[in-house]
């Protein structure tokens, strides 16, 4: 397990700064990304970014219409779940391009780095790395996806009280399956990803500088490349689900 | 490992990364494409409205030109009748008028005719009076004279008749 610059180290209320920063970090790509492509805003002629920009709005849009029951909810959760398709996609990839990590030989207090955590990732500090390789973070949102359902849900108490028993009583499993599933679910995918990338660059090096797995390597890119942004996209439409199954304001819902 | 704090405060951070995205990004994405929506429906709507419009309007024309044409043949018909009945009326009024003028012609004609026969008949009258009295002036009485005269003057009163 490599370490991470912490808050409170010694407290149960451990705050992982790298995590915190990295959130902070890929929300400024995405809204750098976001206002460039809006510079030149122009409702006749879109050019180039703003296509882009806008055929995302339309997918997100697409993906919330296909799960949920009501245009209200879908114009409800849309700026969320843009929000979240692109933040996630930033997120996933920002560890995949890079990871940069400081090789620390005795603990220091100020990054709150224990002698415990350094003799467990062998000196390794991690400072930039994708957020959503963090369990607690993945857990974090998608907890705060289950609060949202469920605030929804409360807009209509009876029919929320009824959806507890009503198909199944075992459906209230769900409530807890659903957001830890959810959450462990692109935790695993991307922490996987990053870790085994790790192992593989840091395997020995041919010519004291290319690593001998270099093609697995690539391969490995790819293809976790393309499991981030299938992750961004399965959490997305999760979210969309979850919130769309406890809004009760649809026609024909039980 | 599973961290409280990272927990929370990521909730956190992100639902400030999400306010900002949504306020900076988002809104003003979202409202540019529901201005175009609504610009090209209202031109939808528009189009068809006018196709409407118009498809009512040629209609409209087609009545009428219709209408106009069956007005032109009515008063075509009209005038003809009328110019029809004119020219009888004129034709039997000119037919009279000549009969009329024949008419009197021969009226007039008749009674020249009858003035001058007076007047021939006069004329003979005083001529064989005044020749019988010269013939007869010398042996014949007054009254025998008178008792002729009459009886010449009667016979032509018969002829004049």
């Amino acid at each position: 397990m490599p370490a991470f610059p912490t808050l409170f180290p010694n407290s149960i209320f451990k705050i992982n700064l790298t995590t915190i920063a990295m959130i902070f970090l890929a929300g400024l790509v995405v809204v750098v990304v976001l206002r460039i492509g809006l510079r030149r805003m122009d409702m006749r002629n879109p050019r180039g970014l703003q296509n882009i920009l806008e055929w995302a709005v339309e997918f997100t849009r697409t993906m919330a219409r296909d799960t949920m029951p009501t245009e209200g909810a879908v114009n409800f959760i849309l700026p969320l779940a843009f929000t979240m398709l692109t933040f996630l996609f930033v997120s996933n990839w920002l560890g995949l391009i890079s990871i940069i990590a400081l090789h620390l030989h005795s603990p220091s207090g100020m990054w709150g780095i224990t002698a415990h955590d350094l003799s467990q990732s062998k000196g390794e500090v991690v400072l930039f790395d994708s957020p959503t390789a963090n369990m607690s973070m993945t857990l974090g949102l998608a907890v705060m996806v289950w609060i949202l359902s469920h605030a929804r849900g409360l807009r209509h108490p009876k029919k929320w009280l009824k959806h507890f028993y009503s198909p199944s009583p075992l459906a209230v499993i769900e409530e807890i399956t659903n957001p830890l599933t959810h959450g462990m679910r692109l935790y695993g995918n991307i922490f996987a990803g990053e870790a085994l990338l790790t192992v593989m660059v840091t395997a020995p090096r041919l010519l004291g500088w290319i690593p001998w797995t270099l093609p697995l390597i690539l391969v490995w890119l790819l293809y976790s490349l393309f499991v981030s942004t299938i992750q961004a996209y399965v959490f997305s439409i999760l979210m969309c689900l979850y919130v769309g199954n406890k809004s009760f304001d649809g026609p024909g819902h039980h | 490992m599973f961290e409280v704090g990272t927990f929370i405060v990521s909730i956190v951070s992100f639902l400030i990364v999400f306010w900002i995205i949504a306020k900076v990004g988002f809104k003003p994405l979202a409202g540019i494409m529901e201005k175009r929506r609504v610009y090209v429906t209202g031109q939808l709507t528009e189009a068809e409205h006018n196709r409407l419009e118009s498809e009512r309007i040629l209609a409209e024309q087609k009545r009428l030109l219709e209408q106009t044409r069956k007005e032109a043949k009515e008063i075509l018909d009209a005038a003809r009748m009328r110019a029809d009945e004119q020219s009888r009326n004129l034709i039997r009024q000119a037919e009279e008028e000549s009969a009329r003028i024949l008419a009197e012609g021969r009226q007039l004609i008749q009674q020249e005719r009858e003035e001058a026969l007076n007047a021939a008949l006069q004329r003979v009258a005083e001529l064989t009076v005044e020749l019988t009295t010269k013939l007869l002036h010398n042996y014949v009485t007054a009254e025998a004279h008178a008792k002729m005269l009459q009886e010449a003057e009667e016979k032509l009163g018969e002829l004049a008749c």
